[in-house]
């Protein structure tokens, strides 16, 4: 019995636990289950089959595997004319950094399960955090020393400008409704089912857009749309640097929907964990988490299949006069939602 | 109106602009001089042609003239849109140089380029001349000319077989 | 960094094209190897994201079809000038067949010509919905282009079925065509034509509908009715303009004349309007085709080809084309000599109007051809309109126009 706890501990080892099993490998399953919806979701609405031929019983599903180690094997072109340095850390530096904010986030009620011991700011902390990412994509762009690259990589710097303020914003509407920057009140408030979700749609909204537009998702998939800038920022990259470049908007996508799965849709409520237990205090709650951030990342991937790619200056035309009062009033509702609970 | 009618109404309004107006196949032909090429197709323009199909060189090395024609007709009158007037005007082989019809008929702009190109014609007053599709080195040899010939690799025997 | 006029000139020299670059500008080249160029490249210069100038840079697949026409008998001009769009590889080679027939003085049975126009109109419907689908993923609307691609094999299989081949046809001889239809065709196009109605209003529901793409397409690349007129543009451009002009009303060449249909015209001159005209235009293929079959089902006994051509042919040559409908050509009909003379006609392929300019000395090789592509027509709306769009409309101006470089270029 000894012995399974301690394996348990081991695992569940706050720091291990937050930021490699649920932040990295997480990620990893998201953006190869998110990928593969949006593979295979697309070619149903446009009646094709998707994936097929790694696994048919799998519906393709080892393809994605067998694309991730191809990108791996793969040979990695640097250009001469690029500032090497840059070029090579920054979409490294931009996964890493993707994956930090898993280490300011509880997973469970129990303070032995965090990795921080300290819970007070963390949604603060978090946010900060996963603002850094897109900078180095921008600093991987202007690197590539290419045209394409750097008009990708204005983009880019336009699109943070507009999505950062409101994914802040309406975030902060939950701050304002329980008084506290710490994530965990914010879920226990919740639980069991009177989620930010049901209180506060309009910030829920509000936020779901500002990620769609920070992690390129469609109709905001601007700053690397091919058809005008070839990549984007990632012109220049080839072999396991695009894959980190890629996957990295996928991982974003992931750490960003745990985040909203926290605020706005009760963390692990309903479930309340009974004892305090590796398995029950923090696998399962984990596993909840995970499940809602997932459901999110495919929604988000589905739209692929419904819309086009908004202007860039359309898009910014909606987030500024659109989704930014939205946000506003996602905050004001959530300031009057605090004085009354 | 038919295409005879249509005939006799140009050679009516162009007068003594016009060498000869005549009904080939498909269009009413207008041949006309260097110097009246403006008029003639500034008139035209006023009768509702207004734009241009295609710019047509024909090389005519024997009788050592380029005749450039442009095909004409209407998009906003739909009468006229049934017709095509070709306003030709013969050049010298040697010295082929004509006053650019840009200003009247906007629609020549890449076509007359292209005769450029083909046929070394100079459009005097084009705002862009320049080759359209050929590379530079390529257009100077002016290819439509019959006197360029290409020489075609048969697959059957490996002998070049020459064609004008 | 200064280079020295020697240095310019030895590069010149060499065919280098050197000149002096504004600094003012942000200057780039899209194309030749571009996702969103087809083989063509623009010089485009941008004044932060609004483009102050813009070059089209044609010719990359120029493949001398003028020239080339110059060396080749008659008949074999068909399967060349074919290759300019072999995604409308009936509509473009008509209008030579007819300037071809009007030297000739001869007339096409009317059972060709019917069959003509089904062909071209079913080549019609697969060319809209191909230059729907390349828009469609231009704008990053995956879906239209699966679609679009998709559908689009209805219509290229049925060509297979009545031609023998999916794209290049070479179906059209002078006074005819080179096969009769087969026995059940009339049910398979009618098949197609119910699959194609049920689907229109799901294209609309999901792209021309859909908000984001209204608002990327809308007052976008707009053209004035008299600037278009100026220009010379066709085909769905002109009439997305305002403009009600088609050469099938203008000049009805084959049956058109006897055939009841409409030209959609929209007066809005934008993206938008050009994708509908491209739309409604399918709409009114279907009923062209299904008139069209109608006919050919009533009059089965009458031939392709005209009566004198038929008693012309040897024994065998009847033979195949009682049996299996399908016309073998005799040796001497591939070196036959032209009248002289010269003879223009024009068609309306699915992109425009395409010229066709043909003058014969008397021989077994044209004198010369000229020909003018819709696309080639076109080319000028990027250089005219585009200048004070942002560089993200330039696709949506270049997939309205439904641009296609190997026909622009000939």
């Amino acid at each position: 019995m000894m012995v399974l706890e301690t394996i348990l501990y081991l695992i569940a080892y706050p720091p291990l636990w937050h930021v490699l099993i649920v932040g990295l490998l997480g990620a990893f399953f998201t953006a190869v289950v998110a990928i593969w919806f949006e593979r295979k979701t697309a070619a149903r609405v446009q009646r094709r089959i998707g994936p097929y031929w790694a696994s048919p019983r799998l519906g393709g599903f080892l393809n994605l595997i067998a694309d991730m180690i191809r990108y791996i094997l793969q040979e990695v072109i640097i250009p001469r004319s690029v500032d090497r340095v840059p070029f090579v850390l920054a979409p490294v530096a931009a996964f890493v950094i993707s994956i930090m904010p898993m280490a300011f986030v509880p997973l469970s009620p129990y303070e032995k399960f965090w990795p921080v011991p300290n819970m007070d700011y963390s949604l603060l902390l978090a946010l900060a955090i996963s603002t850094v990412p897109p900078l180095m994509s921008i600093i991987g762009g202007w690197a590539s020393n290419n045209k394409f690259s750097i008009i990708g990589s204005i983009r880019e710097s336009y699109v943070i400008t507009a999505y950062e303020l409101i994914f802040v914003i309406s975030l902060l509407s939950a701050a304002a409704t329980y008084t506290s920057l710490n994530l965990l009140t914010i879920v226990n408030a919740q639980s069991p089912i009177a989620w930010l979700l049901f209180l506060n749609p309009i910030a829920f909204l509000a936020a779901f857009l500002a990620v769609l537009m920070s992690t390129s998702a469609f109709p905001f998939e601007i700053p690397e749309s091919e058809h005008e800038v070839v990549g984007g920022p990632y012109t220049e990259y080839s072999g396991i640097l695009y894959a980190l470049n890629m996957g990295g908007a996928y991982v974003r996508r992931f750490i960003y929907a745990v985040i909203m799965s926290l605020v706005f849709l009760g963390g692990w409520a309903p479930y309340v964990p009974p004892a305090d237990g590796p398995l029950f205090a923090i696998i399962i709650p984990s596993l909840i988490v995970a499940i809602k951030a997932v459901i999110l990342v495919l929604i988000m991937s589905f739209l692929r299949a419904v819309y086009g790619r908004y202007r860039l200056d359309q898009a910014l035309d909606s987030a500024w006069r659109l989704v930014l009062p939205m946000a506003l009033i996602g905050l004001g509702w959530g300031i009057v939602l605090g004085l009354i609970l | 109106m038919s295409l005879p009618e249509l005939g006799e109404e140009i050679r009516v309004r162009l007068g003594v602009l016009a060498r000869e107006v005549k009904v080939a196949k498909g269009f009413v032909e207008v041949v006309t001089g260097r110097e009246t090429l403006r008029e003639v197709a500034k008139t035209l323009k006023e009768m509702g042609f207004d734009h241009v199909k295609s710019v047509t060189a024909v090389d005519y090395p024997k009788e050592g003239k380029i005749r450039v024609t442009y095909h004409a007709s209407s998009f906003l009158n739909e009468e006229l849109s049934r017709f095509m007037v070709g306003l030709s005007v013969d050049l010298p082989r040697d010295k082929p140089v004509v006053e650019t019809l840009y200003p009247i008929w906007n629609s020549v702009e890449f076509m007359e380029r292209e005769v450029y190109e083909f046929f070394g014609v100079i459009f005097e007053g084009h705002p862009d001349l320049r080759p359209l599709l050929l590379a530079p080195d390529l257009a100077e040899k002016k290819v439509m000319r019959k006197d360029f010939v290409v020489r075609e690799e048969s697959i059957y025997e490996g002998v070049p077989h020459e064609y004008k | 960094m200064s280079i020295s006029e020697g240095t310019l000139g030895e590069l010149r020299s060499k065919g280098v094209e050197v000149r002096r670059i504004d600094k003012e500008y942000y200057e780039i080249f899209i194309g030749p190897q571009h996702p969103g160029s087809g083989h063509m490249r623009f010089r485009v210069k941008l004044d932060g994201d609004i483009i102050v100038d813009a070059d089209p840079d044609i010719g990359y697949v120029h493949r001398t079809m003028e020239k080339l026409s110059e060396g080749r008998e008659w008949l074999k001009i068909t399967p060349l000038v074919e290759r300019m769009t072999i995604i409308d590889a009936c509509n473009i080679t008509l209008p030579y067949i007819n300037a071809l027939e009007k030297l000739m003085d001869k007339r096409p049975s009317t059972r060709a010509s019917y069959l003509r126009v089904l062909l071209c109109e079913m080549n019609r419907i697969a060319s809209h919905l191909y230059g729907f689908g390349i828009f469609g993923v231009f704008i990053g609307h995956s879906t239209a282009y699966m679609w679009g691609f998709g559908d689009r094999e209805v219509f290229v299989e049925l060509s297979e079925i009545l031609t023998g081949t999916r794209l290049t046809y070479t179906y059209h001889i002078p006074g005819g065509v080179r096969r009769d239809m087969p026995q059940d065709f009339p049910q398979m196009v009618r098949r197609a034509v119910r699959y194609m109605r049920s689907r229109m209003p799901e294209y609309e529901k999901i792209f021309l509908n859909n908000p984001v793409i209204v608002t990327r397409l809308k007052d976008v690349g707009v053209i004035t009715k008299n600037r278009a007129a100026e220009l010379g543009v066709v085909g769905p451009t002109l009439r997305g303009s305002g403009i009600r002009y088609d050469v099938r009303l203008a000049e009805p060449y084959e049956v058109y004349g006897e055939i009841d249909f409409e030209v959609p015209v929209f007066e809005d001159g934008d993206a938008l309007a050009r994708t509908w005209v491209r739309v409604e235009e399918i709409k009114q293929s279907l009923n062209i085709m299904e008139q069209a079959i109608d006919w050919l089902e009533r009059h089965r006994d009458e031939p392709v080809i005209p009566k004198e051509d038929y008693d012309k042919l040897p024994k065998l040559h009847k033979e195949v084309y009682e049996k299996s409908g399908r016309v073998k050509l005799l040796p001497a009909q591939i070196s036959m000599k032209v009248p002289p003379g010269k003879a223009v006609a024009r068609g309306e392929a699915g992109r425009g109007e395409i010229f066709y300019y043909v003058e014969s000395d008397g021989g077994t090789m044209p004198y010369r051809l000229r020909v003018v592509t819709p696309s080639a027509r076109n080319a000028i709306v990027f250089k005219r309109i585009l200048p004070g769009h942002r560089l993200m409309d330039l696709p949506t101006v270049y997939g309205s126009i439904d641009y296609f470089a190997p026909e622009a270029d000939r």
